[in-house]
């Protein structure tokens, strides 16, 4: 009942009416109040205006650059870092031993930096992306996301 | 014979992916396709943008609601039939990011006053184009005056109203949405609507009358 509709009348139902979500006798019973009741027809524009104008707002969608990358797969998550293990273990490894050879004076110095520098350059490669992405990471928004 | 399935599955998943269903497309996806998972995603994540949006008042939000709900949408399709709709489902998910992320960070909705995001682009149209100005005017005020008394609502007041007035959902589909019985999805739409109408009232009599 709106403040100054005298009659007893479930004001919800006009809710109902207006959605059309009412059962055809609730909706007769509707159409019949409102025809007489000023207050509750004032009310039924105001709902009306209301709901018109919330439907009728337009929003505008990001760019297409401006989506998230599509996540990982749980394949892509696991598979991954323990790629990158495998590639870290092979190249300390490697690293290792011929560092050893080369500072125990074992190897001929052009052997050693043939096996040597392959893999030191790419970890000094891997430590400057490394290094870049936990920078990155200290500051990613979504970085509890894939998780 | 083996192998003509999978070639005609991959060409018309290539030549014309608007005739692939969602359910054909959540098959693939839950077999790994990634080029599926995308299609799925492009496909629902602006509807989900703009539900996320409108609940949580924010495009930067809403842009991490939808980049979290995709990934849950994704990790969780080998517990989705692929005979039912994907949207309700993913409007579910969406809500309840909306309301986790919202309870985590202990935040109420907050809305970017003028309608623009982080980059001064606008995320809402106030003017209607096709619409004579001078009513159009009175129109647009309504619009944003609307969009930023949602705030004022509680909780539960504003995600009905959204899902009704905003994403124009059925009774049914709001209650399946919110896990209400259909009998208290009109009576809490008419109590959001009722307070909107309390609190937007010099506006609404200023178009009307």
């Amino acid at each position: 009942m709106t403040p100054t509709c005298k009659r007893a009348f479930d004001e919800a139902l006009l809710t109902g009416y207006l959605d059309r979500a009412l059962s055809q006798r609730q909706s007769q019973q509707v159409r019949l109040h409102l025809e007489e009741c000023e207050a509750c027809n004032q009310f039924y524009q105001e709902l009306t205006a209301l709901r018109e104008t919330a439907l009728n707002t337009r929003f505008v969608a990001p760019k297409d650059d401006g989506w998230p990358e599509l996540p990982q797969t749980t394949v892509g998550r696991f598979s991954r870092p323990l790629g990158w293990l495998l590639i870290i273990s092979w190249l300390t490894v490697v690293t290792g031993i011929a560092l050893w050879r080369f500072l125990s004076q074992t190897g001929d110095p052009l052997e050693i930096f043939l096996v040597l520098g392959l893999p030191g350059g790419f970890m000094l490669l891997f430590f400057s992306v490394l290094f870049d992405r936990l920078k990155d990471l200290q500051t990613d928004r979504y970085r509890g996301i894939h998780r | 014979m083996i192998l003509s399935k999978p070639i005609a599955h991959e060409a018309t998943v290539h030549s014309d992916p608007d005739s692939i269903t969602d359910g054909e497309l959540v098959l693939r996806a839950r077999s790994g396709d990634r080029h599926a998972q995308a299609l799925l995603s492009q496909r629902h994540r602006k509807a989900m943008y703009f539900l996320a949006l409108q609940l949580m008042g924010n495009p930067d939000d809403a842009m991490d609601v939808v980049q979290d709900a995709l990934v849950r949408f994704l990790t969780n399709l080998h517990r989705f039939d692929p005979k039912r709709p994907v949207r309700p489902w993913l409007y579910r998910i969406v809500r309840n990011r909306v309301v986790d992320l919202m309870r985590r960070r202990k935040v109420r909705r907050h809305d970017s006053i003028d309608a623009t995001n982080e980059d001064g682009q606008p995320f809402m149209e106030l003017l209607d184009p096709d619409v004579d100005l001078e009513r159009d005017a009175g129109r647009s005020q309504l619009k944003a005056r609307l969009w930023q008394a949602l705030n004022l609502l509680t909780e539960t007041q504003r995600e009905i109203l959204v899902l009704r007035d905003y994403q124009d959902l059925s009774y049914s589909e709001i209650a399946k949405n919110l896990g209400i019985p259909m009998g208290t999805v009109m009576s809490r739409l008419h109590g959001a609507r009722k307070r909107l109408r309390g609190i937007l009232e010099e506006d609404l009599h200023a178009l009307i009358h």
